[in-house]
């Protein structure tokens, strides 16, 4: 032992301890040393680590140079024993993760090479008849090209060899408790009594695979999952490995593992298969196994290069968490929030209601039920489908009822149930009908399947409320005022009140501004006037490190100046600058005494800073000390701004917006409208109990209007006018007409966030697509033009949160070490310790910041927390911020730990299998929530092989990132970006299926295809979202070649017989509605029937002739013949209507000439039929009909046609199939796109669109274009090829004009085509003569009124530039208004405009002249001179 | 008004005026039950069999014809 010195210690395991040593020449040795020291010599050369390594002498095994006993044998105690050894460089674990961490992978060579020299260390111990039994990376050391054998992988530690030859071994039963988990073979995990060297080499083999991929491979995290990943992998046991039964079986346990159907066999299956190739038999037979996996080690490196047990299927979560969400959660989820909770806390804190006139009176609610949707008809209320309230005009609305207790006379009286009015039902929320039904219960509701809901019913209309994105309430932002000074700001908003307060800046000293005060007050004094008096404490509060002491010292001083020394002279100073008096400090005033003006001063003040500055921070207790750290907080963050310490924030960071969904802004209404309910019912009860005498007891009930409510509800949905009187908030445009134009068009419609920036402002930053936005908002789908980047739409997976209590949070703040703010002084808090945060108020203050961060992450994944509550530290601001607030943005990702995704394939199996679904996921903690600002605490991994032992996260999937509508490109990861864009445009405007309740749908435009195919490409996304189902398009083979010339700029040419046989034909429908009414002096309109053939004169005039035929389609009802053709101008309702509508009849029957007639004509270019009438009435007594007129269309010249990829065109020519280009088998195409769409656009996606969709053709398989994923280019090609194609799906076409073979090779193909709603047929307009406008008698505008066509000011430009005055003349004038004005040339009135050849002024018409001048310029004159402007016209002779 | 002239028109030229009421034959199917219901002016659009208040027009018995492009 004296020859050796130990240098270092290099490691400490469960058995033993190494050392770095040195003998006396320098030469440098392991050593290590065992724990349990052995009794004896001969004891120790028994030890099974001893003995292998005696045993064996090899290159590739740890060369053992000598034993040393050290201390006293003879006392066991002390005495132990030292392995002597050779000093390698590294273990392979080690060297593994320095590649990964300079993100480097092993070369296959390397692996090979490594697994040669294992193998063959491998061999020769088990020649030996030693096993191993616990090789993993920890275990193989490398040794370097300077040790004295060369560069080599040596295997260490034997510390659980077996020797397999011992006597001992050969009796009893060995442990299967061997080698570690991940590295266990099958058998080992079966518990198999004996075992062979396969289960080193299969070690060996799952080693290599691991090195090679850069991450374990079978990371079970228990025995029975281990086998679960191995059999993913590899197959069921029954087949790749049939003795796995009967070992199980032998052990004593039951094979856990069933059929499972896995395709992906890694390079372990070759390994593995060599490893129990050996039946679990006697002897070992190491040879063959060894060289089997040395076959394997040498075998081609393409095989080994394959990915390794991915989780392939983890896309397979999207259709889950849709499944348990639904495409439009967020709308749902919030008007479920606002109707089972919100409601009732509205209701409680506007419960009582008490009377001026009367104190004992009082009105309190003490409960409140929303009930089921239904009408009120015919005094009865009566259960209502969504449906009906379309076809029948009606509001889909639910009464609210409440509970109530208030005093009648003398007496309190209880009334349960009394309505006050309706709230409007979102469809497929937890009041609607259609919650929860199955497909088969949806059909006699005549509701679709696929609808999503989320949308309201209002007046027969179906309404949305979009999303509206705002900046976050209550929290504080760091911006640079309009003056360029660093203010903080903080928008604060509670149930009654929202405010802003600036803290800024303005010579170096510190001011408040809010507008209830009218000058900047020095924030000092504000400060003081909450109670903080002296400089110290103020300087602690906002902190005392010496930048910040110096930088708040002129502010002090200001105060100082300013005389401002006490809590009074404070208050004082604010209150003089109050803005508006408030009706508190009247009453005070009336009070009196001297001091009476100072003294409410002082308290309004008070009152104030108390409930108005900085509202959302509570002020109660001690009353205004969180207010004092908040508003010490502001200053800091703005001095630290200032002194460079902290950044500004960003605005347009995702993490402090807020979504402001149908929910809230329901709710927001429903608060103000219930107040103005109450204040009308106290009035009302003012109005009666202030009269000295009554005849009855007043009964508040009997007051109730439940107009108030109902119509305030159905009118803000109805015109998208949000009124709140409480925040003076007056906002238009909140609810949308639901598009029917197709599927993608309402489901792109729930998913849309409009921006409330103004869309004038030429700024880029709310545009511009933020970092934070990824995987919440969909980076494509977006308008072009002013709302380009405002309006956006959320991603697949993003949740916007609901409002959640925080008062369980808070608690279990607490608990978890946070000290309370409340406790703590100024030095305290900025001391060591990260401050906490929830929902932006200041909780206190925590000295292991991501130990509690990491706690906190943990009781959330256990489900103690909400899901949707995140916390995130901030290490800029030393924060930890923790929110629960709802409209936050939120994505659900897959969690890792220690490298290892917590998805596994058994999830994915008993997800497919329906055992878990996505919730349960989430309560397990495989998958979480993150919200914005939570990423930033995460390092979320895209895809398993990017996995590193940093990895917080993985991505459920790529595709996520976009949203539904993008979601239907295929391939869009090859287009360019704007093509998408457009696309996400386009795709809103395809024709197809639009829900299978189509038919019974009276829209007023319906544009259907007739027959609408599925896309030959999908996507994941198509298959999610049933857009296979209910299509929009036509899968058109085309063919990619310039014809005829029709096709330049876009255009297409159209196969004629292509149309003959249906493609692109499609249905329009449209809606003419009429009401039959009862006026107020008791007459009605009347239908009247068509006059019988025999009551007609022989002799009608032409125009009576004319009228008849009008009337071709009525029948003896009146009303159109379902299935008859109707001409334009046909009447469809001949409905006649009173004369006289205001004075009364004694008999309501009218004579015939006591009815005008107002028929409902059919407006159209061409027929069209009669495909439904309805006849219904609404709830006023008024009987409605509804006429639904049908078109076939086929396409023509000029419709618009789209690829899926941005690529629009219109049809520029048809032609007839016998001249159009055929390939070899005689396919002709249907449509004919011109090769110079490519180049420009970049649309590679289409092309590849194009031969996916062309080896589908071959083999009936439809392919899939999933975003960052789908079917592979090679493997397409492949397909084709061996269908006998090109590889790239070009075709030799032979031209049906000349019958000769074309030039060259055309890309032929099928690309799946919408048909755009966009159709000549609805545009086309000429007028040569037609109706003019009354007022300035020019022609009118636009197409529905038979307009002209103008000719503007820039045509008219040309023509003033040409010098065609006459024409100009002609164009503006004479074929417009032309006017015969008179105007009097005397020089008494001095040319005014006269009538009638008589001057009024000069009261003669002798000087009156004839001119011509445009209607619109008398018209002038004349307004002119109503606004006492005289303008006068001298004549001249020509 | 054109209408105007011919509505009076008929009904003074034709004698007989126009049956405000319509003939039985003239059904109407129910959207929920599709019983047959017969309506009159001035009451209520209700199936008599169900209470549903939408109804249809029946199909014309009148020969159509339809262009087959």
């Amino acid at each position: 032992m004296d020859d050796l010195r130990l240098l270092k210690k290099l490691g400490e395991g469960s058995y033993a301890v190494v050392f770095e040593a040195q003998d006396r020449a320098g030469t440098r040795f392991a050593v290590k040393q065992l724990k349990d020291a052995p009794a004896s010599w001969a004891e120790c050369v028994r030890q099974p680590e001893i003995a292998a390594l005696r045993k064996v002498q090899h290159r590739n095994v740890l060369r053992l140079h000598r034993l040393v006993v050290v201390g006293d044998s003879a006392s066991a105690g002390k005495s132990s024993v030292l392995l002597v050894s050779e000093l390698l460089e590294a273990d392979l674990f080690e060297s593994l993760e320095a590649m990964h961490l300079r993100a480097q992978r092993p070369r296959p060579e390397h692996i090979r090479w490594l697994g040669r020299e294992l193998l063959s260390g491998l061999s020769a111990i088990h020649e030996a008849g030693v096993l191993h039994r616990d090789l993993k990376p920890e275990n193989v050391m490398l040794a370097g090209p300077g040790s004295p054998s060369g560069c080599a992988a040596k295997l260490v530690d034997f510390g659980q060899a077996k020797d397999v030859r011992s006597a001992k071994a050969r009796r009893a039963d060995w442990t299967a408790y061997v080698a570690t988990r991940w590295y266990r073979a099958p058998e080992l995990l079966l518990g198999a009594a004996r075992y062979t060297g396969a289960v080193d080499v299969w070690a060996c083999g799952v080693l290599l695979a691991e090195a090679l991929t850069g991450r374990p491979v079978f990371p079970g995290d228990s025995p029975s999952n281990q086998l679960f990943k191995i059999a993913a992998t590899l197959g069921a046991p029954q087949t790749s490995w049939p003795d796995a039964p009967r070992i199980a079986a032998a052990a004593g346990r039951l094979p856990v593992l069933q059929e499972h159907n896995s395709g992906g066999r890694g390079p372990m299956a070759a390994a593995a298969a060599a490893a129990v190739a050996d039946p679990a038999g006697e002897g070992v037979d190491p040879k063959r196994a060894a060289e089997a996996a040395r076959a394997f080690a040498d075998e081609d490196a393409s095989v080994l290069a394959r990915p390794v047990a991915t989780l392939e299927d983890k896309w397979k979560l999207l259709p889950a968490f849709l499944a348990v969400r639904g495409l439009v959660r967020q709308h749902v989820e919030s008007y479920d929030h606002f109707i089972e909770e919100e409601l009732e806390q509205i209701i409680k804190a506007n419960s009582m209601i008490r009377s001026e006139a009367d104190p004992r009176f009082f009105l309190e609610y003490t409960g409140v039920s929303v009930g089921r949707p239904s009408i009120e008809q015919d005094l009865m209320e009566s259960d209502v489908t969504p449906h009906e309230c379309r076809l029948r005009d009606l509001t889909y609305s639910a009464p609210i009822r409440v509970n109530v207790r208030y005093t009648r006379g003398r007496q309190i009286v209880r009334h349960n149930g009394v309505l006050i009015g309706r709230v409007p039902v979102m469809l497929r929320s937890c009041r609607c009908v259609l919650r929860g039904k199955s497909d088969a219960e949806l059909a006699p509701l005549q509701e679709c399947p696929y609808d999503p809901g989320g949308y309201f019913v209002v007046k027969g209309c179906e309404k949305v409320i979009l999303t509206q994105e705002q900046l976050s309430k209550n929290r504080i932002i760091v911006e640079l005022d309009p003056k360029g000074a660093v203010s903080a700001s903080v928008t604060s908003s509670t149930h009654e009140r929202k405010s802003r307060t600036v803290i800024t800046t303005k010579h170096g000293r510190i001011h408040l501004k809010h507008n209830t005060i009218g000058d900047d007050v020095p924030v000092v004094a504000v400060l003081r006037a909450m109670g903080v008096t002296s400089d110290q404490e103020i300087v602690q509060l906002v902190g005392s490190e010496p930048e910040l002491q110096d930088a708040l010292a002129p502010s002090l001083e200001e105060t100082l100046e300013l005389g401002i020394l006490t809590q009074a002279q404070a208050l004082e100073y604010i209150g003089a600058r109050i803005r508006a008096r408030r009706a508190s400090s009247a009453l005070v005033g009336m009070q009196g005494g001297p001091s009476a003006s100072s003294y409410s001063r002082r308290d309004e003040a008070l009152n104030v800073l108390s409930t108005v500055v900085l509202s959302h921070v509570p002020t109660e207790g001690d009353a205004f000390r969180s207010k004092r750290i908040y508003l010490a907080l502001m200053v800091r963050r703005v001095l630290l701004t200032q002194l460079g310490r902290s950044d500004l924030d960003d605005k347009d960071y995702y993490g402090n917006k807020r979504l402001e969904l149908a929910g809230q802004l329901l709710s927001l209404l429903f608060e103000d409208l219930f107040k103005r309910f109450n204040s009308d019912l106290r009035r009302a009860a003012d109005a009666v109990l202030s009269k000295p005498n009554r005849a009855a007891a007043f009964d508040v009930i009997n007051s109730v209007r439940t107009d108030t409510i109902t119509m305030g509800m159905t009118q803000a949905l109805s015109t998208g006018n949000w009124t709140l009187k409480r925040f003076r908030m007056e906002r238009a445009g909140v609810t949308q007409q639901l598009s029917r134009l197709s599927y993608i068009s309402a489901l792109g419609m729930m998913t849309r966030v409009t921006s409330q920036f103004e869309k004038t402002r030429k700024v880029s930053g709310p545009r511009a697509l933020q970092p934070s936005q990824w995987g919440m908002l969909c980076p494509s789908d977006t308008p072009e033009g002013e709302a380009c980047g405002l309006v956006k739409n959320l991603a697949l997976l993003a949740h916007v949160t609901s409002d959640r209590d925080p008062e369980p949070v808070r608690r279990l703040c607490f608990d978890m070490g946070v000290e309370d703010a409340e406790c703590l002084c100024g030095e305290e808090l900025h001391g060591g310790a990260y401050l906490v945060f929830l929902n932006g108020l200041l909780l206190g203050a925590h000295r292991r910041p991501y130990d509690f961060a990491k706690a906190f992450r943990i009781f959330r994944r256990a489900g103690i927390l909400g899901e949707f509550v995140s916390v995130y530290v901030h290490d800029g601001l030393r924060a930890v911020n923790i929110a629960s607030d709802g409209g936050r943005i939120c994505r659900p990702v897959v969690v890792v730990e220690q490298g290892q995704p917590r998805l596994t394939a058994r999830h994915m199996r008993d997800l497919a299998a329906g055992l878990v679904d996505f919730n349960s996921l989430l309560s397990t903690g495989v998958l979480e929530y993150l919200d914005v600002n939570e990423e930033n605490n995460c390092l979320i991994a895209l895809r398993e092989a990017d996995i590193t032992r940093a990895t917080t996260h993985l991505e459920i999937d790529p595709v996520t990132i976009l949203g539904v509508v993008a979601g239907l490109i295929p391939y869009p990861h090859h287009n360019q970006s704007p093509r998408n864009t457009y696309q996400c445009a386009m795709g809103k405007q395809a024709m197809g299926t639009i829900a299978r309740n189509q038919f019974e749908r009276i829209d007023t435009v319906l544009y259907l295809m007739v027959y609408p195919q599925k896309p030959m490409v999908r996507t994941r996304v198509i298959d999610m979202i049933g857009f296979d189902e209910i299509p929009a398009g036509q899968n058109a083979i085309i063919s990619v070649m310039s014809y005829s010339g029709y096709d330049i700029e876009d255009a297409i040419v159209l196969n004629k017989a292509s149309l003959d046989r249906g493609y692109g034909r499609c249905l329009v429908m449209k809606k003419f509605m009429t009401t039959i009414r009862k006026y107020p002096n008791q007459t009605y309109d009347r239908i009247v029937g068509k006059p019988l053939e025999d009551d007609l004169p022989a002799d009608m005039p032409a125009s009576t002739r004319r009228q008849v035929e009008r009337l071709s389609a009525i029948d003896e009802d009146g009303l159109p013949m379902v299935g008859e053709d109707v001409k334009p101008g046909g009447v469809l309702v001949n409905k006649q209507m009173p004369a006289n509508t205001t004075d009364h009849f004694d008999n309501p029957d009218l004579p015939p000439d006591g009815y005008k007639p107002a028929p409902l004509s059919y407006k159209g270019a061409e027929k069209g039929f009669v495909d439904r009438v309805m006849l219904s009435s609404t709830t006023a007594d008024t009987t409605l009909i509804k006429v639904l007129m049908r078109q076939v269309r086929r396409p023509e010249l000029g419709d618009k046609f789209s690829s899926r990829h941005g690529q629009k065109g219109v049809c520029g020519l048809i032609v007839p199939q016998t001249d159009l280009p055929f390939t070899d088998e005689g396919v002709c195409p249907d449509m004919i796109m011109n090769p110079h769409g490519f180049p420009s656009r970049m649309t590679v996606g289409k092309m590849i669109e194009l031969i996916a969709g062309k080896a589908g053709l071959q083999d009936g398989k439809r392919r899939y274009g999933t975003a960052f994923g789908g079917d592979r280019v090679v493997d397409i090609s492949a397909a084709l090829v061996r269908a006998g194609y090109h590889y790239a799906g070009k075709e030799v076409l032979t031209s049906g004009i000349t019958g000769e073979p074309l030039k060259g090779y055309v890309f032929f193909g099928p690309i799946y085509y919408q048909k755009l709603k966009h159709m000549v047929m609805d545009k086309m307009h000429a007028r040569a003569r037609g109706p003019r406008a009354v007022l300035t008698r020019q022609p009118t505008e636009g197409r529905s009124r038979d307009g002209g066509l103008r000719l503007g000011e820039m045509e008219r430009d040309c023509l003033i530039g040409y010098g065609a005055s006459m024409l100009l003349l002609e164009r503006l004038m004479i074929s417009s208004d032309e006017f015969q004005a008179e105007v009097c040339t005397s020089t008494e009135c001095g040319g005014l405009l006269s009538y009638g050849g008589w001057c009024q002024f000069c009261r003669s018409g002798r000087h009156v002249r004839k001119v011509r001048m445009p209607y619109a310029c008398k018209l002038l004159f004349q307004e002119l001179q109503a606004m006492n402007i005289c303008p006068r016209l001298t004549l001249e002779p020509l | 008004m054109a209408d105007a002239s011919f509505a009076a028109g008929a009904a003074a030229a034709g004698g007989a005026p126009v049956p405000v009421d319509a003939p039985a034959k003239l059904q109407y199917v129910c959207g929920n039950c599709n019983a047959l219901n017969n309506i009159k002016p001035r009451e209520p659009v209700r199936c008599r069999a169900c209470g549903y208040r939408i109804l249809y027009k029946m199909r014309t018995t009148r020969l159509t014809q339809y262009e087959a492009r």
